[in-house]
């Protein structure tokens, strides 16, 4: 049998390289509309604990609301983009834990505002530079912003390295720490007298979702 | 003819090597400063700006290369990183709800001085302490 298809192959190498290249297309056409379609905000927003990011991704440039309008996916400051297979990895890896915790575990015990110290770890610099690409010599940028990306720069592969949401913060999701608040307040104080603005940013993310 | 024309190609990309050099020599000397282990010890930085690995320059610009002769910073030092006050006071938003945000007082807006309740190499205040000795905790956390 396997000696049959080995003869066959032999017998048309030309078929079986135009197959081959068939079929490879095919998948990666597939993989492609299937990575895709779980990239943007509305994927995203299924889970409910995604709620508060998306709903202040909806506030910030990168979200759709500076004067150019562009909207940056979630998946491209979120997921390593040197290299398709740790993409993939990551992504399925991604789906599998955090399909599991909403599943099986209580999210809405997550800390979300202590979680933002990892930030370092789940927000991807090679996006940020593959855009902002003269970030070092940019003249529009502030002298001191300039001797901050060197210092960036210099701390790079050493132990000490930081990133750009290191220093950056609330990037991607403008007032973060405040919508996290309005769907869960961090301290006692506040504890159901941020109602209100939980539902103004409620019908907001509606509307954002509809568009 | 045409060898001219690579020399001088050459003599251009040269020169605009030699300024390129130039320019980054130009940000990297800062006045020799010689940081003893005492004197890291003696101007400790807080947990946010230490592990950021920031120099004791990156705070204290221009002011000459003898440590133990900086002075504090002002305002416009914290804000050449921090930004504005009005983008530091948007980041605490969800406390003008009950106008407990220190960084848009309910008497003063986004004006006060951040050494009425930050300081780097000392224990932090808060200023509203002195009027409101037992909200204040209960408003905020204990001033970063
Ligand atoms: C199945 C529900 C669900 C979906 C869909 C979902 N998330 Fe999450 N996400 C979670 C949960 C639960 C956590 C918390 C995991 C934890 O605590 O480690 C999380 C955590 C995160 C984190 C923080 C990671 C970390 O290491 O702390 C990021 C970033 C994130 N999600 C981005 C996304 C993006 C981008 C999408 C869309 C491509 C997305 N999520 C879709 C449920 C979901
Ligand atoms: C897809 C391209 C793209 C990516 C990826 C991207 N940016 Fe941007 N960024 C932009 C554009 C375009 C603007 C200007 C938007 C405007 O002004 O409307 C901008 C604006 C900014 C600004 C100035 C506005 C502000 O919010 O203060 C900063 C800072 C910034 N980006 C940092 C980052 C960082 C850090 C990352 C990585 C986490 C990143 N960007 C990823 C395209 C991108
Ligand atoms: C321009 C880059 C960028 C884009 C686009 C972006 N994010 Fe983020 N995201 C960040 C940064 C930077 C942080 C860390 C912010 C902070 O903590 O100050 C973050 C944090 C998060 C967190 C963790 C919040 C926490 O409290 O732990 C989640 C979850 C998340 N993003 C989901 C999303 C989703 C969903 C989308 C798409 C709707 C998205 N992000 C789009 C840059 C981005
Ligand atoms: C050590 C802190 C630090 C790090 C790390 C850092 N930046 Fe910056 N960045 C600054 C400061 C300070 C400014 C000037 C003040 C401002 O506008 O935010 C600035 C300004 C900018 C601006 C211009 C913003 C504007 O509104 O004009 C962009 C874009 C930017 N940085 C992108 C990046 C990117 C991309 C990275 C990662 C490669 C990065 N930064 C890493 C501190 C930092
Ligand atoms: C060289 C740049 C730089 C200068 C100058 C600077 N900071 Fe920072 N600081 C940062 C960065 C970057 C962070 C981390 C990101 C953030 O929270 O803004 C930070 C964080 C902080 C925090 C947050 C602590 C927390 O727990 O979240 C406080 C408070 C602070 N700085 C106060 C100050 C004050 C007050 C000054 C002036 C005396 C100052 N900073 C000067 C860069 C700087
Ligand atoms: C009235 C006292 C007060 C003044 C004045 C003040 N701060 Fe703060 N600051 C605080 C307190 C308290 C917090 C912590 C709030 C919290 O997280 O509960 C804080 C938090 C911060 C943070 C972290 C914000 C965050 O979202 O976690 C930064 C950065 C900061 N201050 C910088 C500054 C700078 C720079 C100035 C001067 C322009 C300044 N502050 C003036 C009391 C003050
Ligand atoms: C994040 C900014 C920052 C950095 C980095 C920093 N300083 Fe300071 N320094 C300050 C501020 C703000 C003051 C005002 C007093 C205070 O807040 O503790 C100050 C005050 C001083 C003073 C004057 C003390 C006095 O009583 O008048 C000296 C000396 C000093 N610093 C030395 C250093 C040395 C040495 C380093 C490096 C190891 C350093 N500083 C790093 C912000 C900084
Ligand atoms: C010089 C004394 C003084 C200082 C300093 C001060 N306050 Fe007040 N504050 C008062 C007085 C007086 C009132 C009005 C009487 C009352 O309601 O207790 C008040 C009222 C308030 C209220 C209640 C207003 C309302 O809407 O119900 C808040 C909240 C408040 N202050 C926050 C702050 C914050 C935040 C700071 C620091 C940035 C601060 N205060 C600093 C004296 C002070």
């Amino acid at each position: 049998m396997i000696k049959k298809i080995f003869l066959i192959i032999k017998n048309n190498m030309l078929l079986t390289v135009l197959v081959g290249v068939l079929v490879g297309l095919l998948s990666s056409w597939i993989l492609y509309e299937g990575l895709h379609r779980t990239s943007d905000d509305k994927f995203c927003v299924v889970c409910h604990e995604m709620k508060p990011m998306v709903a202040a991704y909806h506030n910030d440039v990168h979200g759709g609301a500076g004067k150019i309008g562009i909207k940056v996916t979630c998946v491209t400051c979120h997921l390593p983009h040197d290299n398709v297979f740790a993409y993939i990895a990551t992504k399925a890896r991604n789906g599998a834990v955090e399909g599991a915790i909403h599943f099986f575990g209580n999210v809405d015990a997550i800390d979300w505002q202590a979680n933002r110290a990892n930030r370092a770890h789940f927000v991807k610099d090679e996006a940020c530079v593959g855009c902002h690409t003269n970030y070092k010599t940019n003249e529009a940028i502030s002298e001191q912003g300039r001797k901050m990306h060197a210092h960036y720069d210099s701390l790079k592969d050493t132990a000490k390295e930081i990133s750009c949401a290191s220093c950056h913060v609330e990037v991607g999701h403008k007032g973060l720490r405040s919508m996290l608040n309005y769907y869960k307040p961090e301290y006692e104080y506040y504890k159901g007298k941020l109602d209100k603005k939980k539902e103004e940013a409620e019908k907001k993310l509606a509307e954002e979702l509809k568009k | 003819m045409r060898s001219k024309k690579t020399l001088l190609a050459l003599g251009f990309f040269l020169i605009l090597g030699v300024m390129s050099l130039v320019g980054s020599e130009v940000n990297a000397s800062s006045p020799q400063l010689k940081i003893t282990p005492e004197l890291k010890e003696k101007f400790t930085l807080k947990p946010h700006h230490e592990k950021l690995s920031f120099k004791c320059v990156d705070c204290h610009e221009g002011q000459g290369d003898d440590p133990e002769n900086f002075k504090a910073i002002d305002d416009k030092g914290c804000l050449s990183c921090h930004k504005t006050k009005q983008y530091l006071a948007d980041r605490l938003k969800f406390m003008d709800n009950l106008h407990t945000n220190p960084h848009n007082s309910i008497h003063d807006g986004p004006k006060l001085y951040c050494d009425e309740c930050h300081f780097e190499h000392k224990k932090s205040d808060n200023m509203c302490l002195s009027c409101h000795s037992n909200d204040v905790k209960l408003w905020m956390r204990p001033t970063p």
